[in-house]
């Protein structure tokens, strides 16, 4: 936690890096991090006053303060709670993005060329950057964004982007049973799993009782029993913990980046049964 | 300088000679041309090191006080294939800039795909053969950045936000592998810019190439780098052991024992095209990269190695058989 408190940049953001320009992703996972730690308070305080600052006119956040485009890191600002207004614009930007391969009009385009595969007819999910394909990672993130709102907000198109989200990375599940970028197969051939997005996947499918999952669970434990990065880790961590399965990574896990050092301590909550990141 | 499009003014001078010598009269050999060396190594020896260092003494390369960025291809790592620069390669690159007198080398590079760069690092061997890796390397997709606008781009993207390790440098080097591509047709030293996209802006994959045209992007990319004219761009490809047929992340090993370097990165990527047998005015990156049909085997002065000595057919996916020179 102190090295979090320490690397904090004096506009109350993080950087990737310690003394690096502050970005959104790093500076949300060490806010989920320190959030109710009373020496954290303030830290606190001055990032979600920093983070508040960065809202864009179309309700979105960009990924950093320098670019001019609202991307993926909306759902992440989102898993802060105490948004209020401008989580009601953040979550309105989340519901109007989709997958690029998901529009009727690429689909009917793929249709006239006689195009048909597993990936066009995956259901609707998120992208990394507006106007391009979903994948994984931002559609996990997103799902666990949409989760926390619905409790509040049990609305019914909020309860259908959650179920479509959830079947997509059911769809996009490689042969091994974790989860890579989002690509499954090139050409026809299986593409292997990677443990961060195994774990990650697995968090955003909590509760989930679909068939074969107990498959990926297997496929995240053995990518946590040779797992070298904090990264990787944590996410595994988390994700088994959320179907119940016991989980630790080595304490000696190399960090290299300030993100990587909120995440273990996002996975050390978990394992004390309070992930911030699902409640 | 409305026509110079995409080679730096140094090379569009030394193209258009070439090209008026062409159209002059066809039969003669242009004055001015792209040089490439090609030099014969047959595998992944402590021989690397003379090699290398013999590559930036033929191109006359000069490094003293300036910021170096290696920058070499780091996709993903299987044990059964060859995805990814060697990592003798690299460190060969590294001693012969330091060498040279460098102010700084460092290595810098941004997967498309793992998120976790030093992870695939070190599974690749990068930890085992580069000594103090981790303090030379910097992650391009969690790099500080900055917009840079394109002009006349040829593909949908307007402006992007690039690394700035790699714009501030002087001089960046493309050490990428000799590899077929199942979208592109084959992945050099011009396709391995597209490691400079940040992945903390675009994501994993960078998906917004893919929609924008891969092609087009990887024209767009090496032609606002050359037209800048800061950092200056210089090639070494790693084509000991390459990879043909359903690259650049699923092909098969395939050695074709050499190493291709030189300062015109579409020249040096013709040049390895036909190494593998493919005809590069048929890669369309290169097409539009090629004012005037300087990528012509007339166009480009070979230094060393006799191109049909090292040419190996590399297998190609049935898209890209058209390819076949």
């Amino acid at each position: 936690m102190q090295a979090l408190l320490s690397a904090q940049n004096p506009d109350g953001g993080w950087g990737y890096r310690r003394g690096g320009s502050s970005w959104v992703e790093p500076s949300v996972y060490a806010l989920l991090a320190l959030r109710d730690l009373p020496e954290a308070a303030e830290a606190v305080r001055r990032g979600r006053a920093w983070l508040r600052g960065l809202q864009r006119a179309d309700g979105g956040w960009a990924p950093h303060a320098a670019v001019r485009e609202s991307t993926w890191v909306t759902a992440l600002v989102l898993l802060l709670e105490g948004l209020e207004g401008a989580g009601d614009r953040a979550l309105g930007w989340i519901l109007r993005q989709t997958g690029r391969e998901a529009t009727w009009l690429y689909r009917a385009r793929m249709k006239l060329l006689g195009v048909s595969s597993d990936y066009e007819a995956a259901p609707p999910a998120w992208p990394w950057y507006p106007g391009t394909a979903a994948w994984v990672m931002p559609t996990s993130i997103t799902l666990l964004a949409l989760r926390k709102v619905s409790k509040v907000r049990p609305e019914a198109e909020i309860r259908e982007r959650i179920r479509e989200g959830r079947r997509f990375l059911l769809v996009r599940r490689c042969a091994d049973g974790g989860w890579n970028h989002g690509s499954s197969k090139a050409l026809g051939f299986q593409i292997n799993s990677y443990p961060e997005t195994t774990g990650l996947a697995l968090l955003a499918l909590e509760a989930e009782k679909a068939p074969g999952l107990e498959r990926s669970l297997e496929a995240a434990e053995r990518h946590l029993a040779r797992c070298r990065s904090a990264e990787g880790a944590a996410w595994l961590e988390m994700g088994l913990r959320a179907h119940g399965r016991p989980a630790s990574a080595p304490s000696s896990l190399r960090e290299d980046t300030l993100m990587d050092a909120a995440l273990r301590l996002l996975a050390r909550r978990a394992a004390q049964g309070n992930n911030p990141l699902l409640g | 300088m409305k026509a110079m499009r995409g080679w730096s003014r140094r090379e569009w001078l030394a193209g258009s000679g070439a090209a008026l010598a062409g159209g002059a009269c066809a039969r003669r050999r242009a004055t001015v041309r792209a040089r490439v060396s090609l030099l014969r190594l047959g595998r992944y020896s402590q021989e690397i090191y003379e090699a290398v260092r013999r590559l930036l003494a033929e191109h006359r390369v000069e490094a003293r006080g300036l910021r170096v960025v290696l920058k070499p291809n780091l996709v993903e790592y299987d044990p059964g294939t060859t995805i990814n620069t060697h990592p003798l390669v690299v460190h060969a690159a590294l001693e012969a800039f330091r060498e040279l007198g460098a102010a700084e080398v460092c290595i810098a590079e941004g997967p498309g795909h793992r998120r976790n760069t030093l992870e695939l690092a070190e599974a690749a061997g990068y930890f085992g053969l580069l000594p103090d890796f981790e303090v030379r390397f910097t992650d391009l997709n969690l790099d500080e950045i900055a917009p840079v606008r394109l002009e006349s781009p040829r593909s949908k993207l307007r402006d992007l936000y690039l690394p700035r390790t790699a714009l501030d440098c002087d001089l960046l080097v493309s050490l990428p592998k000799m590899k077929t591509h199942h979208w592109v047709g084959a992945t050099l030293s011009m396709k391995n810019l597209f490691g400079l996209i940040p992945g903390a802006v675009y994501g994993w994959p960078k998906n917004l190439l893919h929609w924008s045209g891969i092609s087009e992007c990887i024209a767009d990319l090496h032609r606002l780098l050359a037209r800048r004219g800061r950092p200056r761009l210089f090639a070494i490809v790693d084509g000991i052991v390459g990879m043909e047929g359903n690259g650049p992340i699923q092909g098969t090993p395939k050695s074709a024992g050499v190493l291709a370097a030189g300062w015109t990165l579409p020249a040096v990527d013709a040049v390895c095209c036909r190494i593998m047998r493919i005809e590069p005015r048929k890669i369309a990156y290169l097409q539009m990269e090629d004012p005037g049909g300087l990528l012509a085997p007339e166009g480009i002065e070979l230094i060393g190695e006799p191109l049909e000595t090292v040419q190996t057919p590399f297998e190609l996916i049935p898209q890209f058989r058209h390819l076949r020179l």
